[in-house]
């Protein structure tokens, strides 16, 4: 065992691009309404389709709708296991985890829609 | 006359208002408009989404960033098809467009609503929003606003309903149940209007005069004089002329008493700094405290940190510059475009093109003010207007906060010596308090050499002849003006410098915590000519 903060297990991926991550969300969906927009808008920026799972619920929900999310009432502490498949499935697995390890980019602007 | 009625609740904006009570109608699900088909309703409910984002992106592109961000939130949550499928399975199942949208996100708000997190039940008042403006344009009623000046007693006050609403005239707001958490009450602290939550359910005609003392966390029904006088801060005291701190005066060795104040780049520092060295903060800088443009509007946080800085300083004074961005500075969003270089929209000509973020510091540093012994000094000034239109925003929100029964003082207001057509015309800014050298800009301006172009550094290194001269003619023309000059350029914290600077007439020296033993020592040291002390006689 490592001592690092957050339990992570390693990407898991295959070739018939399916990829999947497991994170503990350090600063929470709840905490503002804009991570999961940022959350959102990633995961829309990939071809694949993206998944959440949510303290293992064994539910399954669409990682692109933000209504889906904020639903999933993910508070600080939860576990997240963000799934993806088809093409880039791991690049996107890739970026949605670094997002949620960097607590959202809360620092940065992200650009308005339009 | 009635008898007054006081009702707790918990405070999520301070301040005081007073004004006739609009009483907002409990929204119910009785839009049952006659229904058509499921394809006629479907489409009516998507005209109506399509209706409400534009409403929403209008809304945005007239608010300020945290505001917009806001806002995006619940445009990204209409733009979702997860909301209109919700809705449309009711359509299918035989409901008309209003109740099925109604139904579907009534279900969905009352899940959120028991979310085990404040923050996460916090967010259910943006979908009430949401639901809301999606049935004023299914309905083609117009979302109720309420008379300015009134203060808005219901369950919940949506966030977009705030931003659409005048609160230049006052009023406030108390809600039965509401969160110090939500979006409104971000906004509400961002602008100062008075807010109490959580008062449960009261009864109050639409009409009366109620007292909103979110100072103690009350609302009064029907107050006498005595409750207004009671929630209405006390006028501050006067507060007596700074002390002189042995640590922050150094004598010459001709017995001439310098001042020496600290530099603060980030409110983390003080805790390292023992007040006593110091008579007092030059410069605190601010735009290092601001991590995102959404912190550059909270007025709660600016005000945070400036109160704590002024409780550090004591009775000594504190001189915290506003935001100075542009040039080198930028924050994402904010001074980052190349028109904004060194010499293009920065400074205090950025906060003037920038009226939000500029009135969000200025009311912080109002309420601020109330604590200490505050000055603020403005960035880049090149013309005596700007410093008169930044001096009319302090003018105009301290109306605006005592309006609103929020204490606030109005600080001195000073500028930063740091533009050469400012400096070689100082006797025309006789409406700024003091003066402060800003030399870093002051020599690349003076050279037309960037600071960070490094093929043009042996220029800007060889700028300290002509700053010098400029600072003497400053200081000459400051005194004639009787008005302060001190110096928070990096030269000051370079005991090379020094003799220079006090032969060029400077008395007072804001400098870096971590020399000021050094400059301490090279002051005793030397004459106020700025001759070292063993070559006199």
């Amino acid at each position: 065992m490592d001592n690092r903060s957050r339990r992570e297990t390693p990407e898991a991926v295959d070739t018939h691009g399916y990829c999947q991550a497991e994170i503990e969300v350090t600063h929470g969906f709840g905490l503002h309404a804009r991570p999961s927009v940022i959350f959102t808008r990633l995961a829309k920026s990939f071809p694949c389709t993206v998944e959440i799972e949510v303290n293992d619920s064994n539910v399954w929900l669409n990682g692109k709708s933000i209504v889906k999310i904020m639903g999933a009432r993910i508070r600080t502490g939860s576990m997240l296991k963000i799934r993806a498949r088809g093409l880039r499935a791991a690049e996107a697995i890739h970026a949605l985890k670094a997002l949620v390890e960097s607590d959202f980019d809360e620092e940065k602007k992200h650009g308005r829609s339009g | 006359m009635a008898e007054a009625v006081e009702i707790a609740g918990i405070a999520a904006s301070p301040g005081v208002g007073l004004g006739p009570v609009h009483r907002a109608a409990d929204v119910t699900a009785e839009v049952l408009a006659l229904r058509d088909t499921v394809a006629a309703e479907r489409d009516k409910l998507r005209q109506a989404i399509a209706t409400a984002v534009a409403e929403l992106r209008a809304l945005a592109d007239r608010s300020d960033e945290e505001s917009a961000g806001i806002l995006d939130f619940q445009i990204e949550m209409l733009l979702d098809p997860a909301l209109v499928e919700m809705a449309e399975d009711r359509i299918v199942a035989g409901d008309g467009a209003a109740l099925a949208w109604v139904g579907a996100l009534d279900d969905y708000i009352a899940g959120i609503e028991e979310a085990p997190d404040e923050q996460l039940r916090a967010r259910a008042v943006d979908v009430v929003d949401i639901r809301n403006r999606v049935v004023s344009a299914l309905t083609g009623l117009p979302l109720e606003d309420f008379a300015s000046g009134s203060v808005f007693v219901g369950k919940d006050l949506e966030p977009s309903r705030f931003l659409a609403h005048d609160w230049t005239a006052g009023g406030g707001i108390v809600l039965f149940e509401g969160s110090v958490s939500s979006h409104v009450a971000m906004l509400a602290r961002g602008r100062s209007v008075p807010m109490v939550v959580a008062t449960g359910r009261f009864e109050v005609a639409d009409g009366a005069r109620v007292l909103v003392d979110a100072n103690n966390g009350r609302v009064v029904i029907a107050p006498d004089d005595g409750h207004v006088r009671e929630a209405k801060p006390k006028k501050a005291e006067a507060r007596p002329i700074a002390a002189r701190r042995a640590g922050g005066v150094v004598e010459t060795a001709d017995g001439v008493a310098i001042r020496l104040s600290a530099i603060i780049n980030d409110p983390l520092e003080l805790k390292a700094i023992n007040p006593a060295s110091f008579a007092g903060i030059g410069l605190m800088r601010t735009e290092f405290l601001v991590a995102s443009s959404a912190d550059a509007v909270n007025e709660q946080r600016h005000y945070d940190i400036y109160r704590h800085t002024l409780e550090w300083a004591g009775d000594a004074p504190a001189i915290v510059r506003m935001l100075d961005l542009g040039g080198d500075k930028t924050l994402p969003g904010l001074g980052a475009r190349k028109s904004e270089s060194f010499m293009g929209l920065r400074g205090t000509r950025l906060l003037l093109a920038r009226p939000e973020l500029a009135r969000a510091q200025v009311r912080a540093l109002l309420r601020a003010a109330v604590h200490g012994n505050l000055g603020v000094l403005l960035p880049m000034v090149t013309v005596p207007d700007e410093l008169d239109a930044m001096r009319t925003y302090f003018e105009e929100e301290r109306a605006v906060l005592l309006g609103r029964g929020v204490e606030a003082r109005m600080p001195e207001i000073g500028m930063m010596v740091e533009v050469p057509a400012a400096a070689l015309m100082l006797e025309q800014f006789s409406h700024s308090a003091f003066f402060s050298f800003g030399t870093n800009d002051l020599a690349q301006y003076l050279m037309a050499a960037a600071r960070d172009d490094q093929s043009v550094a042996a220029l800007y290194d060889a700028a300290t002849p002509a700053v010098l001269r400029v600072i003497a003619q400053c200081v000459g023309l400051a005194k004639a003006m009787k008005r302060p000059i001190g110096i928070c350029g990096e030269i000051a914290s370079d005991p090379r410098h020094i003799p220079a600077l006090m032969a060029a007439g400077l008395r007072h020296f804001s400098v870096a915590p971590d020399r000021v033993t050094d400059i301490r020592s090279t002051i005793s040291g030397l004459c106020t000519d700025g001759q070292a002390a063993a070559e006199m006689k």
